[in-house]
């Protein structure tokens, strides 16, 4: 890794590691899973019918892959999105940021995890994992990494999400 | 041929004929989605309990959000989302363009984040004018719409579009 | 497709590719699916004061994507697990994006039969914009 002309990592980033920020409730309905789902263009029936998806013996219209609910807006407030982009939070000074990518890992195993569906309201709990500092062709750049959990209204554990944010 | 069009006796026929239902529903994310896109900030659009503390079941729907048409793909019209259903009207429109012409709501009840609605549909009235685009169709519909589970009627729509 | 199961499938395989092509109306079903309304997917004057070109198609939009080529695949019975992948070049509205994955792995652990890919999306000429891996569950024939 090159060497940083000079850390924009302040004690108050290093404390904030592995620390879990406060919770954001997200929903999952019907009209939010069929959105997704008609935006992507998936075709499966269990994203939009919910006698499909009852049928192939799921508790109602499933959340797309990579939907994990909407959060509750607030008029005048933070609007709260969990993960992807949101919770940027210190104040560094880079003016530009990117989206690095993000994984999703899915839980929907019983007793302890469940498959996301219509219905569901869901908890999101968000960690910073790792700040790295690098140079590279656009300068000097700060990546950082975090981690959220997201449990379901029962405390099951439905998903995961990494996501990678630059700075730079 | 849009210049060339007329109303037909087969088009004026389907008048008052009424469509099959759909299903509307009113969630709290669609709600709230559609305040946001008036951006009106009362909390009786947003807010769970407090619109219970006024006495509504949950948050109250926007004036002029009657729900959201349960979205089938193949089955929902991809652009405008209403639902191609049997019993609606037939109307082979060769013009164009396509414009709002306005839409009448009249309330009988208040309809809150929760509630499923029963729409049907039919066409109210059919209009031809000339203007300096060439000819015009009016074409009004009118939608009934009842809460699934008390049967009531909620609410009634008029609505005009105008082909060009 | 009829089901696919873990004994059909062998390191090197490349799984049935999916062919997207957004239209900047797609692009806007997806801010309001994702709740996004990030200007430079939608308004192109804001896109080009930003230094962009044009319009340019969400990164989570492309992740999606890989999450139905890999839904698609593994049918009623598979389950995924992981995905996800890297936003490392821009695609843009109205050009052909192509989603495709290769087996990597493929093992059985604790009764359950696990494959991992790489997914990526591509553009026409073949650069690769959007790299990333996935882990899925699929059913045996035994």
């Amino acid at each position: 890794m090159a060497e940083v002309a000079k850390s924009v990592i302040t004690d108050e980033m290093h404390a904030a590691i592995g620390k879990e920020g406060p919770p954001t409730v997200l929903e999952v309905e019907k009209t939010n899973c069929r959105m997704f789902a008609r935006a992507v263009g998936h075709t499966d029936a269990i994203f939009f019918d919910e006698a499909a998806a009852k049928a192939r013996g799921y508790r109602g219209i499933v959340a797309p892959p990579g939907f994990l609910g909407t959060p509750i807006f607030r008029p005048g407030g933070a609007a709260g999105v969990p993960g992807e982009m949101g919770g940027r939070g210190f104040s560094v000074p880079y003016k530009r940021v990117l989206n690095g990518g993000t994984d999703y890992e899915y839980f929907p195993d019983a007793p302890d995890g469940d498959v996301i569906c219509a219905g569901d309201a869901i908890t999101a709990r968000t960690k910073i994992v790792s700040f790295e500092e690098t140079e590279g062709s656009l300068g000097p750049m700060l990546i950082t990494k975090r981690e959220t959990v997201y449990t379901n209204q029962h405390g099951k554990i439905v998903a995961k999400m990494y996501g990678t944010v630059i700075q730079y | 041929m849009a210049d060339e069009f007329e109303i037909t006796d087969e088009m004026r026929a389907q008048i008052g004929v009424d469509s099959e239902p759909w299903t509307y529903e009113v969630t709290t994310t669609s709600v709230r989605m559609y305040a946001r896109g008036i951006g009106t900030e009362d909390p009786i659009h947003y807010d769970v309990d407090f619109a219970k503390s006024q006495g509504f079941r949950s948050i109250v729907a926007p004036l002029g959000y009657l729900g959201t048409p349960v979205y089938l793909p193949g089955q929902n019209d991809p652009t405008f989302g209403f639902p191609r259903r049997a019993g609606g009207p037939r109307l082979n429109i060769p013009m164009k363009g396509l414009l709002d012409g306005g839409t009448e709501t009249e309330y009988l009840d208040v309809i809150c984040a929760g509630d499923v609605l029963v729409e049907t549909s039919h066409l109210a009235d059919l209009k031809l004018r000339d203007s300096a685009r060439g000819k015009m169709l009016f074409i009004t519909n009118e939608s009934v719409y009842k809460n699934k589970e008390t049967g009531q009627v909620v609410a009634k729509q008029r609505l005009t579009s105008i082909h060009y | 497709m009829a089901q696919v199961h873990f004994e059909d499938v062998k390191e090197g395989d490349e799984i049935p590719q999916l062919k997207k092509n957004c239209s900047t109306q797609q692009l806007v079903l997806w801010a309001a699916g994702s709740g996004d309304f990030y200007q430079i997917h939608y308004d192109k004057d804001f896109a080009q004061a930003t230094g962009l070109k044009g319009l340019i198609v969400h990164g989570a939009l492309k992740n999606a994507f890989l999450g139905q080529l890999l839904h698609d695949w593994i049918g009623e019975a598979g389950q995924v697990r992981r995905f996800g992948c890297s936003y490392r070049g821009m695609d843009e509205p109205n050009q052909d994006i192509l989603c495709r994955g290769v087996v990597t792995k493929k093992y059985s652990e604790g009764g359950k039969h696990f494959v991992e890919l790489d997914v990526w999306t591509e553009k026409p000429d073949g650069k690769k914009t959007s790299p990333g891996t996935a882990l899925v569950t699929l059913p045996s024939k035994n």
